[in-house]
């Protein structure tokens, strides 16, 4: 699970090791990638919105 | 080391350059408000982080095709990723622009902040000009370019002001908080006066927001930046910043003229007097299209002299004046002209050029149809 959470945030980032890369291809399950990406979405959204309105305060 | 020396010596002669450029009046100015330094300093350290960036990605591409190059047998690398680098090269450019972020937003919060203003002007956008009302007040005029037009043909020399010069100036306060409520009655106008550092645009049926709180007396120019038609560049601003005691006084007098013109309403008017009247208003505000002749310009702009429909039908006149064309470039005037200017221009128009048709018509025929 920590391995999808740091890709991830890798592909939100948009640098990637080559070697983690090729693992995620051989073991992981891609159902896992699209959930926790869209959750990691989620989260990002909620977290511009929260800053973005205490700041407007 | 002499390298070095050239390389220096042409970042210093830019810096110098550039530096000289700005103090020149090639850049934005500082204007008069708050809001407007805010925007010149953000303007400032953002055009200076551009050259420093500017610079050091030149200079390194410069000095790696000069130091590695292939007659001194510099051999190229092949390797496919280094994350350390691409790491860095993602975290700084977000670096940067997050610490260009931070005060741009403070100065738009500050910007869009139109509250508690001590007094608010309604400005509207028409082809070619800008009317001007002072909500509350009961004050509200036309301002028109006046720059002649012996100027713009190339007859004559171009004044100071060439096309910067109006009739009647938007007169403002200093040191108090004005609201702009902008809009149009035709096409999308945009409202820009770069020393006060508001550009809006005056969109038709829509309200927008602006505010200033001007610093210093003086006149400041702007003009029309939506490209609005065919004298889009004949709609200048023009805003005269006065003394609060001055502007009081000012305003006093506009509604003690305001009042006179709504009494106009209840006598009755001779020809010489509504023909005089209706000449001016006409060159004002109708010749821009139908021109001074009466000619017009069709097929957009139909003719006034020697037009049947026009000098047959006199209801249908005045409704046009008053309500406008619907599809058509002919705004209406109810909001902008009073019932004596109308009724003065619409006398006009159906007495010059040859259309002799005798009709008078009473401001108070006009006020009782605009009720």
């Amino acid at each position: 699970m920590w391995q999808v959470l740091k890709s991830v945030l890798a592909a939100f980032f948009g640098v990637q090791k080559d070697q983690q890369r090729k693992k995620d291809f051989e073991e992981g399950r891609p159902t896992a990638f699209i959930i926790v990406g869209l959750l990691m979405a989620l989260v990002l959204v909620v977290g511009i919105f929260l800053l973005a309105t205490t700041a407007a305060e | 080391m002499r390298n070095l020396a050239g390389v220096v010596a042409a970042i210093g002669g830019s810096v110098w350059l550039t530096r000289s450029a700005l103090a020149d009046g090639w850049n934005m100015p500082l204007g008069v408000t708050d809001v407007s330094r805010d925007i010149h300093g953000l303007h400032m350290t953002i055009f200076w982080i551009c050259v420093v960036i500017g610079i050091v990605v030149f200079g390194v591409m410069f000095y790696s095709l000069f130091r590695y190059r292939r007659s001194k047998g510099a051999k190229s690398a092949h390797f496919h990723e280094n994350t350390t680098v691409e790491v860095v090269w993602t975290a700084i450019p977000l670096l940067i622009l997050v610490g260009m972020a931070l005060p741009a937003t403070a100065t738009l919060k500050e910007m869009y902040d139109a509250e508690d203003a001590d007094l608010d002007v309604m400005v509207t956008g028409q082809q070619w000009r800008w009317h001007y009302e002072y909500l509350g007040e009961d004050v509200s005029f036309i301002s028109n370019m006046s720059t002649p037009r012996d100027q713009i043909d190339g007859a004559a020399a171009k004044g100071e002001n060439y096309l910067l010069e109006v009739d009647q100036p938007l007169v403002l306060p200093v040191d108090r908080k004005v609201r702009f409520l902008l809009t149009s009655d035709d096409v999308v106008h945009s409202w820009w006066v770069p020393d006060l550092a508001v550009k809006q645009d005056a969109i038709p049926g829509f309200v927008n927001e602006n505010w200033v709180r001007i610093e210093e007396p003086g006149t400041y120019r702007g003009q029309c930046t939506e490209l609005c038609g065919r004298n889009h560049g004949f709609m200048p601003v023009v805003v005269e910043a006065v003394p609060p005691e001055e502007f009081d006084t000012w305003l006093a007098e506009r509604k003690q003229a305001a009042a006179r013109e709504a009494s106009g309403v209840d006598r009755e008017w001779g020809m010489d007097e509504l023909m005089t009247r209706g000449q001016k208003v006409y060159e004002s505000v109708c010749a821009s299209c139908h021109q001074v002749d009466g000619s017009g310009n069709p097929p957009v702009f139909p003719a006034l002299a020697n037009n049947p429909a026009l000098m047959e039908e006199r209801d249908r006149h005045i409704a046009t004046v008053i309500n406008g064309v619907s599809g058509a470039p002919m705004p209406a005037f109810s909001s902008t002209l009073s019932p004596v200017e109308i009724a003065a221009v619409v006398t006009y128009e159906r007495n010059a050029w040859g259309n002799e048709t005798g009709d008078i018509v009473q401001p108070s025929e006009i006020q009782s149809q605009l009720e």
